[in-house]
């Protein structure tokens, strides 16, 4: 009997939704067939059969959202032993040599297990080195001899030049190239790195967590940035230069830079200081779905006032992003590591670390102002009792 | 746009914690790797808690109660020793969780992360861990899959029977058996026969054609079989079970027995690994395909042990371990199992290295046998040990040695010897020049060797002619 379980499908994800199921009780199935469909907090997923045989049984209702490692349901395999199929996708390396290890026959060079090994290390195929001596017994010494013989270039191969493959450099890729360049000539970008101490906001997530209360943590970072973004104003506005006027917007609209299969798309989420934290929870996972999925609506991914960056997930510990125009800050969150963190009481903790970059536009904020901005809201990060003060 | 949960990362994940698990695991840690090694249920797996070790215990005692009696003709009076099961069974577990403590032990000395739990890969970097309603994902870079295999009943057997005793529940069992009959011709099903012969139950062994060993060793084997009322049946043969008995009707007689033993079939437990989905590719018997260095077709996974081609022992398993780990940390190893030793804990045992006759015929021009019967050996004749013979085959023309192979008390001592002469490329006379200590079982070696020139000293002269086969 085999079990289909909810695995991780994608980044660091927790649990999924069943959506629908493509197979009955009773269906035979084969190894890959699709089972079912599991909405995660980023994508609707397949979950491939794992085996072939009947399905037995499904556990796990529609609609019900489950964790990573629930068992959804049964396939009676045929045979204890189900036969896998070869995988369709394609072996990165060739597997060669499989049974020459196993085979009975004495056609290896004569040499001692010392003297293959000289010629392992200096790479060399020891069937291929001529023995000195009459009885066919390759030694050490044969070994360098027939090293250096190989180190005289007598036999290099001829080189082809190769040709390099061809991208077609257009849509959203060249669209992606203006607007780099557009910001990085216009504006003059100053980049800060800092820590931040997410120890407390995961206890505290996951004490929601333990009531049924599921809230990301991009849903944090958003309130939190509005309220820094309402202490410093000039980071959620926008440089005329032709009217020579710094206009600070009063509307919080968070841009949320996106990886998607065809490139970087920044779904814009409105009105962030006016939503709960649970609403933005909610659509930042709408706006994540719609533009994985390709279907973001154009009004969707314009009038941005100040952009963030979730690279954390991929990994990285810290970037130099480029702003996006015509902003004056984008917040990059990078990767979040357990590590030993010294607390007040000079004793060494385990604690959850994530660096933050913060770029911002020289022209109309300094140094100074762009440091207290990250420490307003590293503090609302780190202690979330005061983010929760603010919201009252 | 969303940060995930918090997903552990390691350098190097192996999972099972059978000799090849260990073994791995270790030997990466003396590398440097940060290792976390995941076990379902008890580290040293089926070898140390139901295989190698339970089983050796048995044969272990099986021949010294042999021996016994042997003690009143040098003047040391013993009686028949009655055999106590349950105390057996008490030293065995004493023993196997003695060795499984030196295992953790050895772990923790190593800064090895043990995790209790049943793994499966999510995705090819990534492992998830279940262990009762708890589910941990962790990211590594490298992965060894050394899960081992488990025994299942023949198809052709009657799976509904408490008399049919399957592989190493035979070291679980309460009782001696009164008749047993052991089926199949591994190595396992003969090392069954021989201990409880000299338990004291009767023994019929039952196998489908010939015992697979070079053909002197055979004859030798069959005749301490005979002489020892093992009665050896050949031939196609059907199993039906009751409640109390068990029958096998072969070659038109039913042989009717207490219990039988089968060493069963194994298969590689690799079915909930999710190998399929992470595209880890099995050949048709769902062994794990590996290349020399044990890297699977995705490469930042390995496979070692009864997951991998060729035969489900330990030895293969341990070396491909070290192999593995040591590919890990770059140190470019190579796996070769060409003079992999078979040895057998039968009582005498059999220790087997390299081409047997019929092969070496295959393969070479002319070849040389030697043979020397342990009777010749003085110390064997001293300790009452005298069943056995040494056989070498040489090429006739280059003098390499190219088997040996042995039945006779310290065979498996003697084993290393031989891989080694082998490893070594030796000809006859690296074999013959060294000296061999006196009074000992080794000097059978060298008379075997000197056989082939027809110059053993301990030997009948007719039994000296040299045996030199052409096949031109």
């Amino acid at each position: 009997m085999l079990e289909v379980k909810l695995h991780d499908i994608g980044e660091g994800m927790t649990e999924g939704e069943i959506v629908h199921y493509l197979v009955s009780e009773g269906d035979t199935v084969t190894v890959d067939q699709p089972l079912v469909e599991v909405q995660t907090d980023k994508m609707v997923a397949e979950l491939p059969s794992p085996g072939q045989g009947t399905v037995k049984e499904i556990l796990i209702p529609v609609g019900e959202t489950v964790k990573v490692g629930t068992t959804l349901l049964y396939i009676e395999g045929e045979g204890a032993n189900p036969t896998p199929k070869t995988s369709p996708e394609a072996p990165t390396q060739t597997v060669t040599k499989e049974s020459q290890t196993f085979q009975t026959k004495i056609n290896r060079v004569l040499a001692t297990p010392h003297t293959r090994k000289v010629a392992r290390d200096n790479g060399i195929d020891i069937e291929q080195v001529p023995a000195k001596d009459p009885s066919g017994r390759v030694m050490e010494e044969d070994v360098y001899e027939y090293m250096n013989g190989q180190n005289e270039p007598k036999n290099e191969p001829t080189l082809t030049p190769s040709q390099p493959d061809e991208i077609p450099f257009r849509g959203i890729r060249k669209q992606i190239a203006q607007k780099m360049t557009q910001s990085l000539y216009t504006i003059p970008h100053v980049t800060h790195f800092d820590e931040v101490n997410m120890t407390a906001l995961y206890n505290l997530r996951k004490t929601l967590k333990h009531d049924g209360i599921s809230i990301s943590i991009p849903a944090f970072f958003i309130k939190a940035l509005t309220y820094a973004l309402k202490d410093y104003p000039v980071f959620n506005a926008e440089l005329d230069e032709e009217n020579e006027k710094i206009l600070l917007k009063k509307d919080y609209h968070i841009g949320l830079a996106t990886d998607t299969e065809n490139g970087l798309i920044v779904p814009v989420l409105k009105h962030a200081d006016q939503k709960t934290l649970q609403t933005l929870h909610h659509e930042v996972k709408q706006l994540n779905e719609k533009t994985k999925a390709g279907e973001l609506d154009l009004k969707d991914a314009q009038g941005s006032t100040f952009t963030v960056s979730n690279v954390g997930p991929l990994g990285s510990t810290g970037a130099t992003p480029i702003i996006n125009y015509p902003e004056t800050g984008l917040l990059a969150f990078h990767k979040t590591k357990k590590v030993p963190v010294i607390n007040d009481a000079d004793e060494i903790t385990i604690g959850y670390m994530m660096n933050l970059s913060m770029s911002f536009d020289h022209r109309v904020a300094d140094g100074a102002t762009a440091v207290a901005f990250t420490n307003r809201f590293i503090e609302l990060i780190e202690n979330p009792n005061k983010l929760m003060l603010e919201m009252i | 746009m969303v940060v995930g949960e918090i997903t552990e990362e390691r350098d190097l994940i192996v999972i099972g914690g059978g000799p090849g698990g260990y073994t791995a695991a270790i030997r990466a840690a003396q590398f440097g790797q940060k290792v976390t090694l995941i076990e379902e249920q008890n580290l040293g797996g089926v070898c140390l808690n139901q295989g190698c070790i339970p089983s050796k215990i048995w044969t272990y005692t099986a021949k010294k109660k042999s021996e016994i009696l042997q003690m009143n003709k040098l003047g040391l009076a013993v009686e028949e020793p009655p055999l106590n099961l349950d105390q057996l069974l008490t030293y065995k577990n004493t023993i196997t969780k003695q060795l499984r403590k030196g295992v953790e032990s050895l772990c923790q000395q190593n800064q090895i992360e043990v995790i209790e739990g049943k793994a499966t890969f999510t995705q090819d970097d990534r492992i998830g861990v279940e262990n009762g309603h708890q589910f941990d994902t962790y990211i590594f870079q490298k992965a060894i899959i050394a899960t081992g295999s488990a025994a299942s009943y023949p198809s052709d057997l009657p799976t509904e029977s408490n008399r049919i005793i399957l592989s190493h529940d035979l070291y679980e069992l309460e009782e001696v058996p009164e008749h047993l009959i052991v089926y199949g011709d591994d190595d396992l099903a003969l090392e069954v026969a021989f201990t409880y012969q000299s338990f004291g139950s009767k023994v019929t062994l039952i196998t489908e054609g010939d015992l697979n060993f070079d053909s002197t060793i055979q004859k030798e084997l069959k005749r301490i079989l005979k002489k020892k009322k093992i009665k050896h049946l050949k031939g196609t043969s059907r199993v039906t079970a009751t409640e109390s008995s068990v029958q096998v009707e072969i070659n038109g007689d039913i042989i009717e027995a207490t219990h039988l033993y089968t060493s069963g079939e194994r298969y590689p437990n690799t079915q909930s690994l999710g190998l399929n989905r992470i595209g880890v590719e099995q050949n048709d018997q769902n062994l794990i395909k590996t290349n020399a260095q044990l890297q699977t077709t995705k490469p930042n996974i390995y496979a070692v042990g009864d997951v991998t081609e060729g035969p489900p022992l330990a030895v293969k398993a341990i070396k491909q371990a070290k192999v593995a780990a040591e590919a890990i940390a770059d140190q470019n190893p190579e796996l070769d199992l060409m003079f992999l030793p078979r040895v057998i804990h039968t009582n005498p045992p059999i220790a087997s290295v390299g081409l047997t006759e019929s092969e070496a015929k295959e393969q070479y021009a002319s070849i040389q046998i030697g043979e020397f019967s342990l009777s010749g050996n003085g110390y064997a004749t001293l300790t009452g040990q005298k069943e056995g013979v040494i056989k070498v085959i040489s090429d006739a023309k280059t003098e390499l040695i190219l088997g040996i192979h042995m039945i006779g008390e310290g065979a498996i001592e003697l084993s290393s010897n031989l891989v080694q002469l082998l490893e070594m490329a030796a000809k006859v006379e690296d074999a013959r020049f060294p000296l061999y200590a006196h009074p000992s079982g080794n000097e059978g070696l060298l008379e075997s060797i000197e056989a082939l020139t027809g110059q053993a000293i301990h030997q009948s002269i007719k039994n000296q002619k040299v045996k030199e086969r052409s096949f031109q």
